[in-house]
């Protein structure tokens, strides 16, 4: 018998089909002397489905065929397990539950990747791959994340942050007070948005109301940031969970336009037939031509923000090199980077295979700790109560 | 035939089932031993029973059948109510297993069977043999448990065969899993938990749940509990009787053992301690070419029967492969190093007293040789809870310090405590304890034993009850303890007035033997 892996894909994202993607690669890579697979793809609409067709990233083109091939299914603890089970067509079609014995998210962004799909295998008690609700969620939110990183002591650019409605209400107070505190050029972003979505360079005053209304289309919440004149972008990528980790090399990311956008990322390309390819596709270089001393103040700060945020399994982290100074300063995090930055991995010397090995044994090694500290006591503390009138007779005692 | 009558067999059919619950609820707490069943059944005879019996058959030759129909329908409320009743408030209920639907079955049938015979016979002799049987069966219960029992016992044998093989059939699916067998006279199930959480550090790791210990509960705890993803499974293994320990290994094919003692329990059924070394040997002669065997040295039963064999021997002795060296207890617990061939490990753990010492030694050196770092190993043991009232060091009174050992009654346990108690250097030692109970002949000699002890550890001795202490008095007397630390109180709320008028933070207190909870500060 085999460790049965359910990867948990799709879900209502912006990034939907980028998580297809990731997912259809790690479900291909991931041993399967060792593990089953079972694929659950989320739709757009929060329902999940399960089935073979879901192996091979061309029956995505078309979902409704794709769906009709498949069963949808949804999950329950029972008698100490978790069982996947389908909805009942007929009498005589009745499918087997099957048992999970582990979940891997390979979602992307909001309502999945934030703590929302971690909540939801938290409390089925499924152990599951990478960061817990806590650090998902502060490494959703770009300025949590800074919050989070300054108090650790760790650089990152100051920012400030808004809401929509605060802006609306009165545009002259929010822009004064962006002028004064930040100044031009700058660089506004919704606060949860993964993949440089939403995300625009502000050079003066008159760019600055589109951008901050672009923003506010993706998110409730935006923050604004000095932009970086002379930068070169640098990502690093770190396995492992708060107790023990280790980083990768780092790659720099090839930009068309002043900053990475999610053209660049997911659809640009198309000359050299990358397209639909995700991450692994992506123009870059590895290892990123910076010089040791750098590389390795990059990749033992990408360990402390990894420990900082009490992240777990693999996440990428962006930084950002103000060529100016040749400082340092940390951009964001990926909880759940795209294409589970293997490609990172295999220049380090750690092929996919064995990477999602890793992170599955890191998912049951949590679990253990878990099941090693109480949460519950076993003696039920309501059995010796006596509620009501007899209750303050008994105070009498 | 007469309707009366048959309506009091109809009655009479159900008083039996209602009243056969509670006999198989006893079978099934005595593990399915007729013979322990029996032995319950001597002291527990059901009069009522023998009494509904005697009614039946008596108005049933005197021919008053309306009268019978009566009594049996009295009988048969009765039945039920005195059934509920013993269901709600029995501790342990009866569990409806297949096992027990069997039973209930095979009852049925024998009452259904002689029914249909009866109404069958007509008016013939043998349809009054047997109404009569039936009349018998149906009051007085236990001799249809035994029938129950013999009958089914094929099926059960059947269902115990099938469910081994499968069990054996999971293990043999699992290739890479490792399975550790720990026995024992005594020490194995906390081994076992100590090791658990050791290897938990590393791998993922299954037990056998709380003391589940026959073949059967190994049986079950595989097929419920073993996870594809299992690493390593660790598997308490008991035994009663000579071939025990082989017949679980037969099963479970251990690759690793710790025997963590040999001493004389369960001697009636073993006869000689050579019999119980052989038996938890057993285990040994399973693991011989695959893996290691860790055997406790400081048990001298195994100490004297090893000599010149290879066997990795844990304990306190520092001759040992693996040895605890440098105890020390402070307020946190205790402190030792442990030494597994070069390399010295120095640990802390909240677990107090030598046996808790010793098995920790040998659970951390079978983990070691696993392959679990120093670094996890300490981390695990200093996490290891106590288990309640057992030596747990707590706080108390002024800010002095409490070891509560309140629920330790044995003789050996509590000399082992006021040595735990005796070790707490350079501070004001204090105990509080009734003595002990239930000792039969040895109970004069256990106490004043314990009185000695007490008098050579402690700097305060507080007994509880004038009578009950008495061996303990004479012990401290017949000794130069000053006499004006002693006191002999009459209740133990008694005892912790006059022990607050010493405690102090540097004041180390143990309650042996008497649940201090009410009286915590």
């Amino acid at each position: 018998m085999k460790t049965n892996v359910a990867v948990f894909y799709g879900c209502r994202s912006v990034e939907h089909e980028v998580s297809i993607i990731s997912a259809v690669q790690a479900m291909n890579a991931i041993d399967r002397e060792k593990y089953d697979v079972t694929p659950v793809y989320v739709t757009k609409d929060g329902e999940m489905y399960t089935g073979e067709s879901m192996f091979t990233i061309e029956e995505y083109r078309n979902l409704a065929e794709l769906l009709k091939k498949s069963r949808k299914v949804y999950f329950v603890r029972e008698d100490g397990k978790v069982l996947m089970k389908s909805e009942t067509v007929s009498f005589f079609k009745r499918e087997k539950p099957t048992v999970i014995d582990v979940a891997f998210p390979i979602v992307h962004g909001t309502n999945c990747e934030d703590g929302t799909i971690q909540g939801f295998l938290e409390y089925l008690n499924l152990p599951y791959v990478g960061c817990d609700v806590m650090s998902s969620a502060v490494g959703m939110d770009k300025s949590v994340f800074k919050d989070v990183l300054k108090n650790a002591g760790l650089p990152v650019l100051d920012c400030i942050c808004f809401r929509a409605r605060e802006y609306t209400a009165d545009k002259s107070v929010v822009t004064e007070k962006i002028k004064n505190k930040i100044g031009f050029p700058l660089i506004v972003k919704p606060v949860n948005t993964g993949s440089s979505i939403g995300i625009s360079k502000v050079s003066s005053e008159e760019e600055l109301d589109s951008a901050l209304m672009l923003a506010y289309s993706f998110s409730d919440k935006i923050l604004v940031e000095r932009a970086v004149e002379h930068l070169r972008e640098i990502n690093c990528s770190v396995l492992g969970n708060a107790d023990s980790c280790i980083a990768s090399v780092c790659e720099e990311p090839f930009m068309n336009d002043e900053i990475l956008s999610y053209n660049d990322k997911y659809m640009g390309n198309s000359k050299t037939g990358g397209q639909s390819k995700g991450m692994a596709s992506l123009g870059r270089k590895i290892p990123a031509d910076i010089d040791e001393e750098k590389t390795e103040e990059i990749r033992r700060l990408a360990c402390g923000i990894f420990k900082a945020i009490g992240a777990e399994g693999v996440a990428r982290i962006d930084f950002i090199i103000d060529t100016d100074n040749n400082t340092v300063y940390a951009n964001e995090i990926n909880t759940i980077p795209g294409s589970l930055a293997f490609y990172l991995w295999d220049a380090t010397g750690i092929k996919y295979r064995e990477l999602c090995d890793r992170l599955i044994e890191l998912a049951f090694k949590r679990q253990r700790n878990r099941e090693n500290i109480s949460y519950t006591i076993d003696t039920n503390i309501l059995s010796g109560v006596s509620f009501g009138t007899k209750g303050s007779k008994g105070a009498k005692n | 035939m007469n309707h009366f009558f048959t309506v009091s067999l109809i009655l009479l059919m159900l008083c039996g089932v209602f009243n056969i619950t509670r006999q198989l609820q006893m079978l099934q707490q005595n593990s399915y031993f007729p013979s322990r069943y029996t032995k319950w059944l001597k002291t527990n005879i059901p009069f009522f029973q023998f009494l509904l019996y005697f009614t039946v058959s008596v108005l049933w030759c005197a021919g008053l059948y309306t009268l019978q129909a009566a009594v049996c329908s009295a009988a048969l409320i009765l039945s039920v109510y005195y059934c509920f009743k013993n269901q709600k408030e029995s501790i342990k209920k009866l569990v409806f297993t297949g096992r027990v639907k069997r039973q209930f079955a095979a009852a049925a049938a024998v009452y259904i069977i002689l029914f249909i015979l009866y109404i069958a016979a007509g008016d013939a002799l043998w349809g009054k043999i047997c109404a009569a049987a039936l009349i018998l069966v149906c009051t007085v219960t236990p001799i249809t448990v035994y029938i129950c029992y013999a009958v089914t016992l094929p099926v059960e044998k059947m269902f115990a065969a099938y469910f081994i093989n499968d069990a054996k059939r999971i293990l043999k699916s699992y290739s890479n899993l490792k399975v550790i067998g720990i026995t024992g006279s005594y020490g194995k199930t906390t081994t076992k938990f100590i090791l658990t959480r050791i290897l938990s550090e590393k791998y993922n790791t299954v037990c056998t749940p709380q003391s589940f210990n026959t073949p059967m509960g190994i049986v079950r705890t595989v097929r419920e509990n073993l996870k594809p993803q299992t690493q390593v499974f660790v598997c308490e293994m008991g035994a009663k009787n000579t071939g025990d320990i082989k017949e679980i290994c037969d099963i479970v094919s251990p690759d690793y053992a710790i025997i963590t003692s040999v001493g004389p329990q369960h001697l009636e059924t073993f006869k000689t301690v050579d019999n119980i070394f052989k038996t938890k040997f057993e285990l040994a002669d399973a693991v011989k070419d695959k893996g290691k065997v860790f055997v406790n040295g400081d048990s001298t039963e195994i100490k004297n029967r090893i000599q010149g064999k290879d066997f990795f021997v844990y304990g306190t002795d520092p001759a040992a492969a693996a040895a605890a060296e440098n105890i020390s207890y402070t307020r946190y617990g205790c402190e030792f190093d442990l030494r597994i061939g070069e390399e010295k490990l120095h640990l802390t753990s909240k677990l107090l007293g030598r046996h808790s010492i010793i098995n920790i030694t040998g659970a951390a050196a079978l983990a070691y040789s696993l392959g679990v770092s120093a670094e996890e190993i300490r981390f695990a043991v200093a996490s290891l809870k106590p288990t309640e009232h057992r030596l747990e060091i707590k706080k108390s009174y002024n800010g002095s310090l409490l070891i509560d050992d309140a629920y330790n009654a044995n003789p050996e346990g509590s000399l082992e405590a006021v040595r735990v108690l005796g070790s707490f250097d350079g501070m004001k030692k204090v105990i509080i304890t009734p003595g002990l109970v239930e000792l039969g002949d040895r109970e004069y000699e256990c106490n004043f034993d314990l009185g000695l002890e007490t008098a050579r550890e402690c700097d305060i001795i507080i007994f509880v009850g004038e009578k009950r202490s008495k061996p303990m008095t004479d012990a401290v007397n017949t000794t130069d303890f000053d006499k004006k630390n002693m006191f002999v109180a009459a209740s133990f709320r008694e005892a912790m007035d006059i022990y607050s008028r010493f405690a102090d933070s540097n004041t180390v207190l143990l309650i042996e033997n008497d649940l201090p909870d009410n009286y915590l500060y």
